[in-house]
């Protein structure tokens, strides 16, 4: 085991992520198997459907956790997005780009807000992120009048929109999925944002007193996740287009579940964007399979707390041995 | 001496790309006080992590009482016989000494804890150890050194047979080590077995009655106290004689302007009204007891705690200093005293945390220039003779010296000019203590000015130029190198404020 873990492309790929990527395989072939008709492109639309909007929402909150923070408001977040940036696009009839806009500017603010309660004003993130879920949820009722929102069809007007999942049979979000994520990668890895995140996430203190404004980069991490949260919204509804208020609390869970497969720490200081697309894909092909085993929405929530709690507890000891 | 009571013998124990121990041997026996001497990162606390349970061995043996054991934790340890005094105090600071002595194991009256007897049992052991500490006081509210002494009221309550010390008269005073001893020598009288690890020569000379010196992980040999000399000892840690002498002449020409000047700096009851001067190329030491307000001071002055009132002057000119962050823009350096939690990101590496204070220096555009980075790196571990396999190695597997070395580091990419040393060799062996100090002299050659915090006589002695001393938050007195002694600044850091 610890040989293979010594093998150069072993190493720069990470042992876990190897693990992961081996896991999904596996998991798809089993669902293959075992479903008849699992087999096929339509699945694998219909799982690329849920992964974008879900791996936008996780590799937001990756950032977040990366600090050692919690976001439990992403998932109503992008509920409030989608429904407030629709309801406008319904009944004032702005266009359809700034109905998108809009979206991303909502989940912009609530993360301007985490963000700056977190880092200027010292509030928990637990606290505040439970306090804006609540807030998203009822904002978002206040002015939907509790209604559910119906985005446009592909066929009626600004329908376009759904082009951002895909054009014809070309999986066009697919694409945005992967710029984004070479984007946030090097967000992460190579900028000095990135490398502040970390390591104030390890040990603010000492980056605090090395002359460091702690506070501006902590609170740009759930700027970063905000904004992804506002483009998720932009993903479900694409796909879905259906957005019911007063939900979106199960995707806190998955999108969670899918940063700390991959190997982003708890605690913080430790993320792996490659770990959290993988994580993410994972639960979609979860959530996927379970859909298609007939088993129901429960049967996923468990099993997504399950992971939280078995890989959270494969970091803490992973920790423990090396400390 | 009475019989052998400890022996581990060829224990071995690596790291990835750390060979910590080096088939170790140790043999400890009853009524015997048994130095453990090294230099930093020689092994010292690694072995004593595989005796408590902490480590596993790779090879080796223990024999504890003639059986073979091995202990899985500390519990295990303790159980047996075998009791650690951390170095680090492990208190809980809101409960009553009574109650962090019994933690865990507290006495029950039915379903509740009988306070009245974990009282009575503490008033027992300290009487026992002739200490006098009241149980029912809040354990926050006790100095370091009687908090130190419930430390070993709680070891000896375990039954303990092995009372391993890990540098315990690090954070003492004078009174509080002679304190120390007496109760290591009672200790010792009840054929108890004892292990200290210390770094102070003359403590070993006194107190111990054999000595095993460890170096780089390796075991090099054991002598008989009162048969070798200070210098034997040292020659076997680092293989080199070192001279220590003071300073008799400050090195800093009368007319070298004054670079940082501090005026009735005020923040909290730690530091009041504190007003000084630095000149370039100056070592201004900060003597003073412990709890004196230097480092209080320090950390006004950088920024990293608010301060009520004071001006500060850099060049002449007065600056703004509300943060850390002002502070490193004016060009101050900050050393702490707690390296872990103050200096260094444990899980990342040297590179990162090098650079971490002159982040901008290495950009280009948005994306941080890795190979620079690296470059520069490797010039200061070269530089310092920081001892790592490389660059990117994590500075969790360091020792303490060389994770101290990490930290200057960080200050020297930035190119300070003014450097804030506090307690720059804590804890750090001899050898890469006169590296720190070569290097501080030569920092000062190069026209870089040093506040250097040391609660070392020795120290303050041998590299000040001149000599802050602060008694309970104020300066009580500032004395030229020239006129310096131990008396002299001893009188001013306990002189009775009114």
């Amino acid at each position: 085991m610890e040989k293979i873990k010594q093998i150069p492309i072993v190493k720069k790929l990470g042992f876990n992520r190897i693990v992961l990527f081996a896991i999904m395989i596996l998991m798809y072939i089993i669902f293959c198997a075992t479903i008849p008709g699992f087999f096929g492109p339509g699945r694998i639309m219909s799982i690329l459907n849920y992964a974008y909007f879900l791996g936008f929402l996780a590799l937001g909150v990756t950032f977040v956790i990366a600090t050692g923070g919690i976001d439990f408001s992403i998932g109503p977040v992008m509920f409030c997005c989608a429904l407030m940036a629709g309801y406008t696009f319904g009944t004032y009839h702005i266009p359809m780009v700034l109905a998108m806009l809009m979206s991303v500017a909502i989940g912009f603010l609530f993360g301007l807000f985490n963000g700056f309660m977190v880092s200027f004003i010292g509030i928990p993130p637990f606290i505040i992120s439970m306090a804006s879920m609540n807030i998203a949820k009822g904002i978002a009722s206040v002015y939907t009048k509790t209604q559910s929102v119906q985005w446009p069809q592909s066929a009626s007007d600004g329908g376009w929109f759904r082009n951002i999942v895909k054009v014809g049979g070309f999986p066009v979000g697919l694409v945005v999925f992967i710029c984004v994520v070479v984007i946030l990668y090097i967000i992460l890895n190579g900028t000095k944002a990135g490398r502040y995140i970390l390591c104030l996430g390890s040990n603010r203190e000492a980056v605090r007193l090395s002359g460091v404004n702690v506070k501006k980069w902590m609170m740009l991490a759930y700027v970063i996740c905000g904004t992804l949260v506002g483009i998720a919204a932009l993903y479900y509804v694409a796909a879905y287009t259906t957005v019911q208020p007063g939900s979106g609390d199960q995707y806190n869970n998955e999108a969670i579940a899918s940063c700390v497969m991959g190997g982003t720490s708890m605690v913080g200081g430790l993320a792996s964007i490659g770990g959290t697309v993988l994580g993410t894909f994972i639960i979609s092909l979860l959530q996927e399979g379970i859909l298609a085993y007939r088993l129901g929405k429960d049967i996923q929530l468990i099993i997504t707390g399950l992971i939280v709690i078995v890989f959270v507890y494969l970091d803490v000891s992973a920790r423990r041995r090396k400390s | 001496m009475g019989e052998v009571i400890l022996t581990m013998k060829g224990i071995d124990k690596s790291f990835p790309g750390v060979h910590a121990l080096d088939h170790v041997d140790l043999e400890l026996r009853r009524g015997e006080v048994h130095a453990l001497m090294g230099e930093n990162g020689a092994g010292k606390s690694t072995l004593m992590k595989v005796l408590t349970g902490i480590y596993t061995k790779d090879s080796g043996t223990i024999t504890y009482e003639g059986k073979e054991v091995e202990f899985h934790n500390t519990h295990e340890a303790q159980e047996a016989g075998i009791v650690i005094v951390h170095q680090e105090l492990n208190m809980v600071g809101d409960l009553t000494v009574a109650q962090n002595i019994f933690i865990g194991r507290e006495f029950k009256k039915g379903i509740m804890i009988d306070d009245k007897k974990m009282i009575r049992e503490s008033q027992k052991l300290f009487e026992e150890l002739k200490i006098d500490i009241d149980p029912k006081a809040k354990m926050s509210d006790l100095t370091v050194g009687k908090q130190q002494m419930c430390e070993i009221a709680k070891a000896i309550s375990h039954k303990a047979k092995v009372i391993i010390f890990d540098e315990p008269s690090a954070a003492l005073t004078e009174k509080e080590i002679a304190d120390l001893f007496n109760i290591i020598r009672d200790l010792r009288a009840q054929n108890l077995g004892i292990i200290y690890i210390s770094h102070r020569m003359d403590e070993i000379k006194v107190i111990t009655d054999r000595v095993t010196v460890m170096r780089d992980g390796g075991y090099v040999g054991t002598l008989i106290t009162k048969d070798c000399t200070k210098e034997d000892i040292i020659n076997m840690m680092v293989g080199r004689v070192i001279y220590e002498t003071p300073k008799t002449q400050s090195a800093v020409p009368a007319d070298a302007p004054v670079v940082l000047k501090v005026e009735h700096l005020n923040a909290g009851r730690m530091v009041q009204d504190v007003s000084f001067e630095l000149r370039k190329g100056e070592i201004l030491g900060f003597s003073g007891l412990m709890g004196a307000g230097r480092t209080e001071t320090a950390r006004a002055l950088f920024g990293a705690d608010p301060k009520t009132s004071g001006d500060i002057y850099i060049n002449g000119q007065k600056v703004t200093i509300n943060s850390p962050e002002d502070a490193v823009k004016h060009g101050i350096g900050y050393l702490s005293e707690d390296r872990k939690r103050y200096g260094i990101v444990v899980q990342k590496s040297i590179t990162e945390n090098s650079t971490m204070a002159t982040m901008e220096e290495f950009m280009s555009g948005f994306l941080i220039n890795k190979g620079k980075e690296k470059k520069v790196t490797e010039k200061y571990i070269e530089e310092l003779a920081t001892k790592t396999p490389s660059a990117d190695q994590l500075v969790v597997n360091l020792s303490g010296g060389n994770q101290q070395k990490v930290v200057i580091a960080k200050w020297l990419v930035r190119n300070c000019d003014i450097l804030i040393f506090d307690e720059p060799t804590r804890g750090i062996d001899v050898g890469a203590k006169n590296e720190i100090y070569k290097l501080m002299n030569r920092l000062t050659k190069e026209g870089k000015s040093i506040i250097m915090i040391s609660s070392e006589m020795t120290e303050i002695l041998r590299m000040s130029d001149r000599i802050v001393v602060m008694c309970e938050g104020k300066k009580t007195g500032e004395i030229p190198i020239e006129e310096a002694t131990q008396e002299a600044i001893m009188d001013k850091a306990t002189r009775d404020i009114q």
